[in-house]
């Protein structure tokens, strides 16, 4: 629509500037906004993310049991765990974006609602997830005891050459 | 709030309902909670912390949180009220011997800030017992008439039988569903 403004009189051009000035101030601030998105999905896929999760499961796991009934505990874990990320999330991004604000961040998620889609707010979803988060300590207990089925363990790798050997090797007993 | 919990409730606008389920311990909550999810019943021993059902129904998705209802375990109920929708109060309505405490937990509840825009449906449960009160005496004994700060209803049934579940579970939702998302 203001393209075909462009060769009118003066007052329609000064419309048209009006327009382009507006829609660039909003892409400053959806860059701004697809920037913290991005650095959010860094913080959480670095090895200091990794490392902050695998010492608070080191701390806790002992308290949780493969059964269907969830101890009071597991809630207070729960809480400390959301939290943690929380902050953890925070502090790495005011590091990363100087003048970043939190609440300001939060506010503009809500203002877009219906435009967050992505694996990105799948992840920060199954962080606030209760059932997830018992999942993964049920499943973090199990490797640390030795429970989780290893497959490695059925396979026996051998060289081609060397496996046809031993199936022409198998194969002469029964003809002697 | 934080992060996660921000998105988390931006994320519940698909018709979801979370529903607190508390009582007197030996109520029937977590039978209630089994049997309404077709599971076996038989062997279900006193909660000594909370079980978390997720269930489809009717196109909602339900959010059932049911917590241990001993004397000692009550004071961790506090812990679960936040986001409740709808709370289930469960009485074993053969027990006329702990209606006043009963009446005494339910009527503190409804004080709580963090549930007053819940929906309460009382289930008078254990129907199929002989000796068991009606639901209109379970009205009267726990005062439910007196309550103006909730929309309440009370439901007389059987978590053994199946019997009611289903309809004081639809009534709820319904009442959910009237207050919240019609709003949008």
């Amino acid at each position: 629509m203001a393209a075909s403004n462009i060769g009118n009189d003066d007052i329609e051009d000064m419309e048209f500037q009006e327009e382009n000035l507006c829609s660039s101030s909003s892409s400053i601030s959806d860059t701004k906004f697809d920037m913290t998105i991005g650095h959010i999905e860094d913080i959480i896929m670095d090895d200091d993310f990794q490392d902050m999760q695998q010492n608070f499961m080191e701390k806790n796991y002992v308290h949780f049991e493969d059964t269907e009934e969830n101890k009071f505990i597991y809630t207070d874990i729960f809480k400390e765990y959301t939290d943690l990320i929380e902050k953890f999330i925070e502090d790495k991004l005011t590091a990363r974006m100087p003048g970043f604000v939190m609440s300001e961040f939060t506010r503009q998620l809500q203002t877009r609602q219906n435009e967050l889609s992505g694996e990105i707010f799948e992840i920060l979803l199954t962080f606030s997830d209760f059932i997830s988060f018992k999942e993964m300590f049920i499943d973090y207990k199990a490797e640390k005891e030795g429970r989780t089925v290893d497959f490695s363990s059925g396979f026996v790798i051998t060289p081609c050459s060397q496996q046809l050997e031993i199936s022409s090797q198998n194969l002469e007993p029964p003809t002697s | 709030m934080g992060l996660l919990t921000i998105l988390k409730k931006m994320k519940q606008k698909e018709k979801e309902v979370r529903l607190l389920m508390l009582g007197l311990d030996n109520a029937g909550k977590t039978t209630i909670l089994k049997k309404f999810n077709g599971e076996d019943i038989d062997t279900i021993s006193p909660t000594l912390g909370f079980n978390i059902k997720t269930l489809e129904h009717r196109g909602f998705k339900l959010n059932v949180w049911d917590v241990g209802g001993q004397k000692s375990l009550r004071s961790y109920w506090r812990n679960y009220f936040e986001s409740t929708d709808g709370l289930i109060w469960v009485v074993d309505s053969a027990d006329k011997r702990r209606l006043q405490d009963c009446k005494q937990e339910l009527h503190s509840l409804l004080l709580e800030e963090r549930l007053a825009g819940a929906t309460l449906l009382v289930f008078a449960n254990k129907q199929d017992l002989p000796g068991s009160l009606p639901s209109e005496e379970i009205r009267q004994a726990l005062e439910l008439d007196e309550i103006k700060s909730h929309h309440w209803m009370i439901c007389g049934c059987s978590a053994v039988t199946g019997d009611n579940l289903l309809l004081g579970i639809d009534w709820i939702i319904d009442d959910i569903a009237s207050r919240i998302f019609t709003m949008d």
